[in-house]
């Protein structure tokens, strides 16, 4: 076998899920638990690249969409005593609804201002959590039921575990082949240039809506998932640190790459629970990542495994710096544009 | 036969009338220049045709077929492709992918098929891509097909995307100033590629340009724009003799030397 074929993005995926779906054969209760959590994340970057990397819209809301799936499954099972087999998908697809409504904003908002819309949807969203409290039981929480696994004959922990793995393999696959299809095509020519693709017959407003209900779909799914695994609900999970922590994960694995989405939230992860005694470590930790990647590396650690490893062959949706296109020409005797040019006679 | 009619069209921005009851037909496989001096309303006359500036008044039909106040996207949909006075290229994607990005309408696989990656979904990016090197081809780039789009030379991108525009068999291609920026044995060879464009597809082409010489050369007829007002419209030769044209723009002659061997 090829060196290239060991050292590349597939071996890489192929190491990460295999020792994810080994996991419970050797792992204690607590390893299965990050092990699970890494799949969650690893869903949740899916989708937020999607939207942010792919298709450019600069949107704060995931961890609200997050918490909607999540608080949907809890509350339909805790409220009208749905099992979890039917709250999760109407969970998820719940979260897919709202969050694909803030394509309606994204039409007429663009960069810093679509942030700030959905920011606000944010922390709307914790508050109507936080205070709306004959429904969502306010700041305190509550437990919200175990999925039952009575008709698969395994234990809880491993039959929600078992569940995260499919989907999220579902989803990584999905993912993979969506960005490479004329959809994913769409979504980098949005990014890359509205107007361009708006030329090119592309329609803005249901690709924009597109890429939001995908992404708030994964969103969702990874909440309903969350509610299942945690037995426990509270909104600060879904909170703006949430939303920072989702933020590095693409950032740091790489803004346009699916195999990035996957290696910047298995990284993080392990991260984060390393650092799992110390919030406010976690907190300065993450901050700094985001920001240095942004200044140093906005591309991400795919670009290093693009440089290093010769079988890293994922197509590189990458979004640009501005100053890295249109290189002049010839300088001699160029055309200027801005006056006629005639020769002499 | 007229494929693309301009109907008295104008339009204001603030203070700015920056196209001002401005008329012209533009007749299938023939290509049509259009100059003027800066802020002459060019750019603006293109934009009004393919949708993105909806006019004050007026009405542009295309192929007899009235697509005034259409968005961009439905006009591209009847036939009518553009490209930009700076590159438009996707950067984040191979010069392939844009291409093949051009063939979006052409092409039908959804969300599902692309996520199942059915048989039919396969068999359709097969077909696009085989299309997108044939297009390649067609310009001499097909050495470019796996290149990052930003890694091409500005002369380069503004090729590719005259590929681009023209891979899903547009009607009509408006060109905003393809030769700026290139040097003069590019201006030739974009020369060249106009007029195989016009004589092998038979495509409308409508180009702005500030290339004297080029624009002269390639174009049928040509219209002349001075302050959002048409002054002038004629053959190349009629053109160069008109005292208007020469007082408003051609007078304002640059040194050949900088542009012409
Ligand atoms: N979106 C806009 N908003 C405000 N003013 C505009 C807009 N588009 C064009 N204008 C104005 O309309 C006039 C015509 O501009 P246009 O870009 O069409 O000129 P042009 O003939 O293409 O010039 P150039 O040769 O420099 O490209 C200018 O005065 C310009 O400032
Ligand atoms: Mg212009």
């Amino acid at each position: 076998m090829p060196v290239q074929a060991l050292v590349g993005h597939r071996s890489f995926l192929t190491l990460l899920f295999g020792t994810l779906l080994v996991l419970p054969a050797v792992a204690n209760q607590y390893t299965l638990f990050v092990g699970n959590l890494m799949l969650l994340y690893i869903i949740l970057a899916l989708g937020l690249n999607i939207l942010v990397g792919f298709s450019g819209q600069l949107a704060f809301a995931n961890a609200a969409i997050y918490g909607i799936g999540a608080y949907g499954t809890a509350l339909l099972q805790v409220h009208l005593g749905w099992s979890f087999w039917a709250a999760a998908p109407v969970g998820a697809v719940l979260a897919m609804v709202i969050g694909t409504l803030l394509a309606i904003p994204a039409l007429r908002l663009s960069g810093i201002f679509l942030a700030l819309a959905t920011l606000a949807f944010a922390q709307a969203t914790q508050w109507v959590l936080w205070h709306w409290q004959s429904v969502t039981f306010g700041a305190g929480g509550f437990r919200t039921p175990s999925p039952s696994f009575s008709w698969f004959a395994i234990k809880q922990d491993y039959g929600i575990y078992f569940v995260s793995w499919v989907t999220t393999v579902t989803l990584f696959l999905f993912t993979w082949r969506i960005m490479r299809s004329r959809i994913g095509r769409a979504f980098v020519a949005m990014r890359d240039g509205e107007i361009a693709a708006q030329s090119l017959g592309i329609d803005l407003l249901a690709y924009k809506a597109m890429a939001f209900a995908l992404s708030s779909f994964y969103a969702g799914v990874a909440g309903a998932l969350y509610s299942g695994l945690l037995g426990y609900m509270s909104p600060e999970g879904f909170d703006l640190f949430q939303m920072i922590i989702q933020k590095a994960m693409i950032v740091v694995g790489g803004l346009g790459s699916v195999v990035g989405s996957v290696l910047g939230a298995a990284l993080l992860v392990y991260i984060m629970e390393f650092l799992r005694e110390f919030k406010s470590t976690q907190e300065i930790v993450f901050g700094v990542l985001l920001v240095g990647f942004m200044v140093f590396q906005p591309n991400g650690l795919v670009v290093f495994m693009k440089r290093w490893l010769p079988g890293w062959e994922e197509p590189m949706h990458l979004p640009e710096r501005p100053q890295a296109i249109s290189k002049p020409d010839v300088v001699e005797g160029t055309t200027s544009g801005d006056h006629p040019v005639v020769e002499r006679t | 036969m007229t494929t693309l009619a301009v109907d008295g069209v104008s339009i204001s921005f603030g203070g700015v009338r920056a196209l001002d009851r401005v008329s012209a037909t533009f007749r299938a496989g023939e290509i049509v220049g259009i100059i003027g001096p800066n802020g002459a309303g060019k750019t603006t006359l293109l934009n009004v045709i393919c949708g993105l500036n909806r006019p004050d008044v007026g009405e542009i039909r295309l192929a007899s077929r009235v697509i005034t106040g259409m968005k961009p996207n439905r006009i591209a949909g009847m036939g009518l492709a553009r490209t930009f006075q700076t590159s438009q290229l996707f950067a984040g994607m191979s010069v392939l992918e844009n291409m093949m990005t051009g063939l979006h309408l052409r092409s039908r696989a959804g969300l599902f098929a692309a996520a199942l990656h059915t048989r039919r979904m396969r068999a359709e990016e097969a077909e696009l891509a085989a299309r997108a090197r044939g297009a390649l081809d067609f310009v001499g780039f097909t050495q470019f097909a796996d290149r990052a789009a930003s890694a091409l030379s500005f002369g380069q991108q503004r090729i590719v995307e005259i590929a681009r525009t023209l891979i899903g068999d547009p009607k009509v291609v408006l060109l905003d100033e393809p030769a700026v920026g290139l040097s003069v044995n590019r201006v030739a060879e974009l020369d060249q590629l106009l007029r195989r464009i016009r004589d092998e597809k038979g495509v409308t082409l409508v180009m702005i340009e500030h290339v004297i010489r080029l624009v002269m050369g390639v174009s049928d007829r040509v219209v002349v724009l001075n302050s959002g007002q048409k002054i002038a419209e004629g053959r190349p030769e009629e053109i160069r003799e008109d005292p208007a044209v020469i007082e408003a723009y051609l007078g304002k002659q640059v040194d050949a030397g900088r542009a012409a061997s």
